[in-house]
């Protein structure tokens, strides 16, 4: 389901802008006031007004009546009459303790996803940016996991977990373990396994933009730092790193909010288990949709989800552009 | 230091990352590729074969026949294409105007996209179906195209906002002194600047249309309408009954294609990506 | 600047309009009138296996041949999205009209309201065809909200090549008694070998169904005013999986984390002597066993009888449906002998209705386990579980975590008692 969301979400994994682009309004502002006079400000309105209709009409109205939902007693059913309740979902919410405990999961899952996401694509991404031999073969097998279909992609990792026909522990076994393992299945190895899985997911995109900042890097600061004698490590520290913040802290908190809305693929490798060690928080409301139609607690779920996502990612790219500024 | 002493080794270790992560990345495709020449004898084998001991050709016959991926492919090639070439039309001259104009629409567009990323979209589905069903949209590859071009534009919006950011103004303003008009401008300077970018734009597009598939299982009824991975699910049983030979075939047919475009894009990807993450 | 605005705004007007015309045509079809031209109806099946495709295609065809006036669309659905498939359309009263699901999850939708009644238009041979505890499973409210079609069981399949080395005999009764079982699993189980691989990964559904065997009925009332009780009989089938894996080792404890499908290639390679499977597996044996492989279907199993939970398929007709008659003519015709006996061969399932039983068997010769699996027919019946609203959220919520727990060892049989019963509390005062 959420399925489509990570679809169409991925494209903006490109959306590592930088500081000039449309973040900071203030900065943006000052300038176009200087530069384009005022009196043209109207012109934008029909170039977007194609854009935006669509979206207002599809997508915004949508969106608010989801949120709406949320203050209400809404369930599935033939002739069902909905009730405005205010805060009432929110006080049962509370003392939910199965749905804190699937957020608490799902902020491990999104968090380790997210760096483990980060550090492997940025490896890839230094690779990539070598003048290497067959890059242009690995420029495209690294975009993989984006072309498989995400309908097949969920089942054939299952099938490679397969103790008894998967590959996977055949090699476990290789590395001197014996017996069969359902790394899937096992308590302590469950969350691991599907944190794995989501990395490889969604690696190509990052990779991509990560790549495209190096390459737009400023050689001349590169040779510079090695003219000083500093290594490849310190100079990937010193220079390289603080060079692509501004690209970083976009595409990991688009990464972020991605990985927490994930769940379609964690519902076909395990269905939330075992025991409930992988029941990921969007998972929790789609079932209370879907599974028991309650509209109006799942979008209650879903704008305190909402809520504490975009106070975490305000408190985290506030930082970021403090530290730019 | 030790670059500069040990070239040789240095680069010998790259090349052995590199091969660790087209592995990681690229095995899973491998296997669907194996697993679409294996007969369901074999993929019921417990001994784990990356190579089939007896390579078949039935699966993907039964893909084509049974799945109807040729028209299948059809129909998901048709509202990917459309809803590209929309999702471009539309949002072209709006990134120009987010970035060229100051606009009250800027903040509020900007935190649209942050908010509509974390709400999550099975709660929008019902209301959405019934705005479709307002306009008779319901069970039509042009309702399809339109949700899929409404759900990709924010992205490509944002995008090709970022590479228009990067084209120097005063570009543009020569043109305006030459008295160009705002279409020319954008026409004959900014498109031709642009157009690794929008290639790049289109292509996530693209593929974020060509694998969806919540809203078509959804909203298309018709079976003569039915896209890709619509017609794929087709393999997929009851308690986790698959069948996985015809599966990964039509699978694999599915996602060749996007590779091999990648393949002959791959350069000019990469070159849009570039000039458009320059610095702005 | 204002003709500019205009212009824009006429643009995406064209665009919606064009497509709202583009489209009105086809929809027109389904919604037409009854006093003019044909009715169609859209029939979504979710036939799986190729043969049972072919099978209910046929059906249609006969049908549309007989019936100029009522045309019936076959289209194909998938069991892994047919939920919300049905959830969106059902709400937004695009359903198709004809509705096959199964009754464990059909009857969610039916208690929301969203489907008919079938039994004014059921004819009477139909109705004596079925026996009476399979209709239970598909009566809400005392209204038959769906025609059962075809049903599974809980079947013991064995490597009988393992069991007679392991000096097992071959039970032949009506049933197997439980103590006989997991006597004859302990005795084949060897230094390679499990007596029984057991896919659990999903325990909620065999735990409840199954644990009928011991008198479970973990749920006593309707709707949404239902008691749980969590005694001896609920908590005896978990108990003697749990000793068999961990006092007998008899069991895989690693299958346990499997769905039975995945836990099939080690029993056809000979890791395991016996495995419990819905019977519809049956259909994989005799499609993917290696030549040597000998394979039978054991006699089901039975502890104070042989009792499982009848989740029988089910075809409905949404509510809504402008058509609701014509379409329950459809079922009723489908609900035929020779036709249900069709489908049900195809995807190795039991027809509901008895002569179409009989009829597979006369067609099969009652070979590859044909005999036992429709046998076990009888012993399907309405559970008490399936008639509580908030069973599925207990099932996610509570049992299916707990029972996994319990599986791998994590928490006692004492526990298990008391997060089945308390997460009910949770979930149903929720």
């Amino acid at each position: 389901m959420n399925a489509t969301r990570a679809e169409i979400a991925r494209p903006d994994r490109q959306a590592g802008r930088s500081r000039s682009g449309p973040t900071p309004p203030d900065g943006q502002d000052a300038q176009s006031r200087r530069k384009g006079p005022r009196r043209r400000r109207n012109e934008a309105l029909p170039l977007l007004l194609p854009a935006l209709l669509p979206v207002a009409l599809f997508s915004m109205f949508p969106l608010v009546q989801g949120i709406y939902l949320g203050f209400t007693d809404s369930r599935a059913g033939l002739d069902q009459v909905t009730h405005f309740t205010g805060l009432e979902n929110y006080r049962d919410l509370l003392d939910n303790g199965l749905f804190w405990e699937s957020f608490r999961i799902g902020l491990v899952w999104a968090f380790s996803v997210t760096i483990l996401q980060f550090v492997a694509s940025l490896g890839l991404a230094l690779l990539l940016n070598q003048d290497l031999r067959l890059r242009w073969l690995a420029r495209t097998l690294a975009l993989v996991p984006w072309a498989m279909p995400p309908v097949v992609i969920a089942i054939m990792w299952r099938m490679m977990f397969n103790p008894n026909s998967g590959p996977i522990n055949s090699w476990v076994r290789g590395l001197g373990f014996s017996g069969d393992f359902n790394l899937l299945g096992d308590f302590n190895t469950a969350l691991p396994a599907v944190i794995v899985v989501g990395v490889w997911v969604g690696m190509p995109q990052t990779t991509i933009t990560l790549l495209a900042g190096l390459q737009s890097m400023d050689s001349s600061m590169h040779e510079a730092a090695e003219v000083d004698g500093a290594g490849a490590l310190r100079r990937l520290v010193h220079v390289t790193l603080p060079s692509l913040r501004p690209i970083i802290a976009a595409i990991t908190s688009l990464d972020f909010i991605w990985n927490f809305n994930q769940f379609a693929l964690v519902y076909v490798l395990t269905r939330g288990g075992p025991g409930g060690e992988t029941m990921l928080p969007m998972l929790f409301s789609y079932n209370e949709a879907f599974r028991y139609g309650h509209y109006g607690m799942a979008a209650a779920m879903g704008n305190v989800m909402v809520l504490i996502i975009v106070a975490m990612l305000f408190f985290y790219l506030r930082n970021r552009l403090r530290e730019n500024a | 230091m030790s670059v500069r002493a040990h070239p040789t080794r240095t680069r010998s270790l790259q090349y052995v990352a590199l091969a660790g992560y087209l592995i990681f990345l690229g095995f899973p495709l491998l296997w669907m590729l194996s697993t679409a020449f294996k007969s369901s004898q074999e993929l019921a084998d417990i001994t784990p074969r990356l190579i089939p001991s007896d390579p078949i050709l039935d699966n993907f016959g039964d893909a084509i026949d049974r799945a109807d991926l040729v028209h299948a492919g059809a129909n998901s090639l048709q509202v990917a294409l459309a809803t590209t070439v929309l999702v471009i039309a539309m949002t072209l001259p709006a990134a120009y105007g987010l970035v060229r104009y100051k606009t009250w629409l800027r903040p509020v567009t900007l935190s649209w996209i942050l908010i509509g990323q974390v709400f999550p979209v099975i709660l929008v589905a019902i209301p959405l179906f019934l705005i479709l069903d307002q306009f008779s949209l319901t069970d039509s590859l042009v309702g399809l195209t339109i949700v899929h071009a409404v759900y990709a534009l924010p992205f490509g919006l944002w995008m090709l906002q970022g590479y228009i950011t990067a084209i120097p103004r005063d570009v543009e303003e020569a043109g305006a002194v030459d008295g160009a008009g705002r279409l020319r401008i954008l026409v004959s300077i900014i498109l031709p600047l642009l157009r690794p970018g929008v290639v790049a734009t289109a292509l996530f597009t693209f593929i974020a249309s060509w694998n969806e598939f919540f809203f078509a299982l959804v909203l298309i009824q018709d079976p003569d309408k039915y896209t890709l991975p619509r017609t794929l699910v087709r393999f997929v049983g009851a308690s986790d009954q698959v069948q996985l030979g015809p599966l990964a075939a039509g699978a694999l047919l599915a996602t060749l294609p996007s590779l091999v475009f990648f393949l002959l894009i791959q350069r000019r990807l990469t070159a849009g990506l570039l000039s458009g993450a320059v610095k702005g | 600047m204002n003709v500019k605005h205009l212009a824009g705004v006429a643009l995406f007007a064209c665009l919606v309009a064009s497509c709202a015309t583009s489209t009105n045509e086809s929809d027109d079809t389904s919604d037409s009138g009854d006093s003019e031209g044909p009715v169609t109806l859209r029939f979504n099946s979710l036939a799986f296996q190729e043969p049972t495709i072919e099978a209910s295609k046929a059906i249609v065809d006969a049908w549309n041949a007989e019936h100029p006036d009522i045309q019936v669309e076959y289209v194909q659905g998938s069991w892994d999205s047919v939920h919300d498939q049905l959830v969106t359309q059902l709400q937004t009263g695009k359903a198709p009209d004809i509705i096959h699901d199964e009754s464990a999850d059909i009857s969610g939708f039916a208690r929301q309201g969203y489907l008919a009644d079938l039994s004014p238009y059921l004819s009477d041979e139909v109705k004596d065809a079925v026996p009476e505890g399979v209709w239970d499973a598909v009566t809400v409210d005392d209204k038959v909200i769906a025609a059962p079609t075809l049903l599974q069981s809980y079947m013991v399949f064995a490597n009988t090549d393992l069991l007679q080395q392991a000096g097992v005999d071959i039970p032949a009764g009506e049933t197997w008694a439980w103590d006989d079982f997991q006597a004859a699993a302990a005795k084949a189980t060897t230094d390679d070998t499990y007596g029984v691989a057991w896919g659990l990964a999903e325990p909620t559904a065999t735990v409840t169904s199954l644990g009928m065997n011991f008198g479970a009925t973990f749920f006593d009332g309707e709707g949404d005013d239902a008691d749980i009780t969590v005694g001896d009989p609920e908590l005896a089938l978990p108990a003697r999986i749990h000793e068999m894996t961990y006092d007998d080792q008899s069991i895989d404890p690693t299958s346990l984390t499997l769905s039975g499908s995945d836990a099939l290639p080690g029993f056809l390679h000979g890791k395991y002597a016996m495995t419990v499977q819905g019977s519809y597996v049956a259909q994989q044996l005799v499609q993917d066993a290696p030549e040597d492989f000998h394979w039978a279907v054991l006699p089901p199993l039975s502890a104070e009888s042989a009792a499982q939970a009848a989740n029988p398929q089910t075809l409905s007709v949404p509510a809504e449906s402008p058509h609701v008659e014509e379409a329950a003519e459809f079922i009723d015709y489908f609900m035929a002998a020779q036709n249900l006996a069709k489908v049900a061969e195809g995807d190795w399932l039991i027809p509901a209705s008895s002569e179409a039983s009989d009829a597979v068997a006369a067609d099969t010769g009652g070979d590859n386990g044909w005999n036992e699996i429709l046998n076990s027919g009888e012993y399907l019946t309405k559970a008490p579980f399936q008639s509580v609203t908030n069973y599925p959220q207990w099932d996610d919520q509570i049992a299916t975590p707990a029972l996994q727990k319990y599986f791998a060892d994590e928490i006692s049989l004492d526990e298990l008692q008391a997060e089945l019963t308390d997460g009910w509390a949770d979930v149903s005062g929720g």
